[in-house]
């Protein structure tokens, strides 16, 4: 009876008989540990984007740079005025505002409803879209009734021996 | 059989300190305060190796 055992094959009807399925999938101490070190891992993968982000916004990168353009002198544009110009493109019109002696606001003026021509009105002290009448304070470009809900982008302005120029346009931020 | 659950502890408190920087990381991102964003990220960086070391050091203590 004992040898027979060891002598026929014994009655194998499935093949499964030495695969050992028992605690396969038993997390230990050890496997739980190496679980939170690869978790460990993804953050730090995770976070060099950001990191490379960052420092591209740091180094002014994310900045496109225009070069400088003449948009009129200053004797000009008496104060309370305005004057139309391109920039930065040829075909991307902008508008230029004198408010006091020092201070100069330029914004694109597309109007951001359905990008009629803002214009300036000075007795009102306002910017004034024509098309659905959609204004704009000027100190922001913010809008400030009517259609737009968003403002105009401004343009950097610098003045530089008796003339103003425009350097650069404000990033849009939604 | 002297297991030591000290290095897993350590492990959860790692992998704590990196979701609280991963957070601070992207909110520091959009105020755009992209020098705490950047050391955010450089301590989640670090933070990796010290695990490992954490996890070398605990395998090492028997299982
Ligand atoms: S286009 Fe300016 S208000 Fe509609």
């Amino acid at each position: 009876m004992t040898d027979k055992n060891n002598k026929i094959p014994f009655n194998e009807d499935n093949y499964t008989h030495n695969i050992n399925r028992n605690n396969e999938r038993k997390l230990d101490r050890r496997g739980f540990m190496k679980t939170l070190v690869g978790a460990a891992g993804v953050f730090a993968v995770s976070s060099l984007p950001w990191g490379a982000l960052a420092a591209k916004e740091l180094s002014g990168l994310g900045d496109k740079k225009y070069p400088k353009q003449k948009i009129t002198d200053v004797k000009a544009l008496p104060v309370g005025d305005a004057v139309d110009f391109a920039f930065p493109g040829e075909h991307d019109s902008a508008i230029l505002i004198r408010l006091s002696e020092t201070k100069y606001v330029a914004y694109q003026n597309a109007c951001t409803h359905l990008r009629c021509p803002v214009f300036w009105k000075k007795n009102e002290g306002e910017m004034l879209c024509p098309c659905h009448h959609g204004k704009f304070d000027v100190e922001t470009g913010a809008p400030i009734a009517g259609p737009p809900r968003r403002p105009l982008p401004e343009i950097y302005v610098k003045v530089e021996n008796d003339a103003v120029y425009a350097v650069g346009v404000k990033r849009y931020e939604a | 059989m002297k297991r030591s659950y000290l290095p897993v502890a350590l492990l959860l408190a790692v992998l704590m300190l990196n979701i609280i920087f991963t957070q601070y990381m992207v909110h520091q991102y959009f105020y755009e305060n992209y020098t705490n964003t950047i050391i955010a990220a450089i301590i989640n960086v670090i933070l990796f190796p010290v695990a490992f070391l954490i996890y070398k050091k605990g395998v090492n203590v028997h299982d």
